[in-house]
């Protein structure tokens, strides 16, 4: 798999150092209370995973399945495969993805989970790749700002491929063209 | 790492490095029975995520990752068997290679329950993975076909296992104090 890649993008090292960073910055801004930490499916299972057992507070895990619907991808209609099975209210709830692009996927799920009246809810985003925003949104907590590239690995696919790869890489054009 | 919610643990059964040691240990033997093959992994939310995880990245394969979520009724330390799914497969599973990761096999009543509700879709092979095997615990006949680690009947909570949602963010697994559970 790695040989499909045209360069390694970020390295398991510093996919590890910058999570350790980001949950440290976690624990401080909720230090003391209680998080409700939600894992939107299925791209961010390896980022969830690694940055929750760096959290150093009581957690409670939650998952959400998203999708967009068919070929149409910029319209930023999205549907919720999986919603929560529980009540937020209240609650602080910290979004994790793996990627914002467009910006459509995490304002829907913000806008949708605000609704429900936590007590706060944030976002926490492996990569930002701001070239593609459609929409003004910062997540509250950014992994790596990234250039408009293909990547994949660690959680994110090309066509349910690479998620397993521990590096985010650079897929080789001549994989997807 | 100082976990506070680490006062609450009685002894440390397994620790970190003892985990990714054993999952490479799994992730070859996986590698190695299905080389060639298209393996789809299906993750048991929420208790093995954590699991999940660590070990798709040890196989060095093209994996399809999915997940499902299931849950038995009732909360705390017994569960009795019954199981709802909160969230099927959202694909198609015929002729395909699948591998259940769960995180705790102890009565064999969820496993088992999944087994056959995923066999009867028709995938070309379906096995089990399972992180912690309690066979103290065993109601029904029911053996993983890959297996983390073989455990005591003791109150296991951490990577990824919980008690009443609790110190699943745990790096390694541990026993949980007796005055937590029986408070």
């Amino acid at each position: 798999m790695l040989s499909d890649l045209a360069k390694i993008f970020i390295t398991e090292e510093a996919l590890q150092k910058r999570i350790k960073e980001l949950a440290g910055q976690i624990n401080r801004d909720y230090k003391g209370g209680e998080l409700v930490m939600i894992c939107v499916l299925r791209g961010a299972i390896m980022f969830y995973a690694d940055l929750l057992r760096n959290i150093d507070m009581k957690v409670v895990t939650a998952y959400i399945a998203v999708s967009s619907y068919a070929g149409t991808e910029s319209s930023g209609a999205i549907r919720l495969q999986y919603d929560l099975d529980e009540d937020i209210r209240g609650k602080d709830v910290l979004i994790v993805e793996d990627i914002i692009d467009s910006g459509g996927t995490i304002k829907y799920l913000l806008n949708s989970l605000m609704l429900r009246k936590p007590n706060s809810v944030k976002t926490c985003c492996l990569l930002d790749k701001p070239a593609r925003r459609k929409t003004d949104y910062t997540p509250d907590y950014t992994g790596f700002v990234i250039e408009d590239e293909f990547v994949v690995g660690y959680g994110l696919d090309y066509n349910e491929k690479y998620r397993n790869l521990n590096v985010v890489g650079v897929l080789k054009k001549e994989i997807y063209a | 790492m100082d976990y506070e919610i680490g006062n609450d643990i009685e002894k440390v059964l397994i620790d970190a490095p003892a985990i990714k040691v054993r999952l490479a240990e799994l992730g070859k033997q996986i590698a190695a029975d299905y080389t060639g093959k298209e393996l789809l992994m299906v993750g048991i939310l929420r208790g093995a995520a954590v699991f999940y995880a660590d070990l798709a990245r040890l196989i060095p394969l093209p994996l399809h990752m999915n997940f499902m979520a299931v849950s038995s009724y009732g909360q705390g330390s017994e569960s009795s068997g019954a199981v709802r799914i909160y969230y099927d497969l959202n694909e198609d599973i015929k002729g395909r290679d699948v591998l259940i990761v769960e995180d705790i096999v102890d009565t064999g009543l969820t496993l088992k329950y999944l087994s056959e509700t995923l066999s009867a879709r028709k995938p070309a092979s379906l096995k089990t993975c399972c992180l912690l095997d309690k066979p103290a615990r065993r109601k029904v006949d029911f053996t993983p076909d890959y297996i983390g680690f073989t455990v005591p009947d003791e109150f296991i909570i951490g990577y990824g296992i919980d008690y009443a949602e609790m110190y699943r963010n745990l790096p390694y697994i541990g026993v949980l104090k007796r005055t937590v559970y029986e408070k």
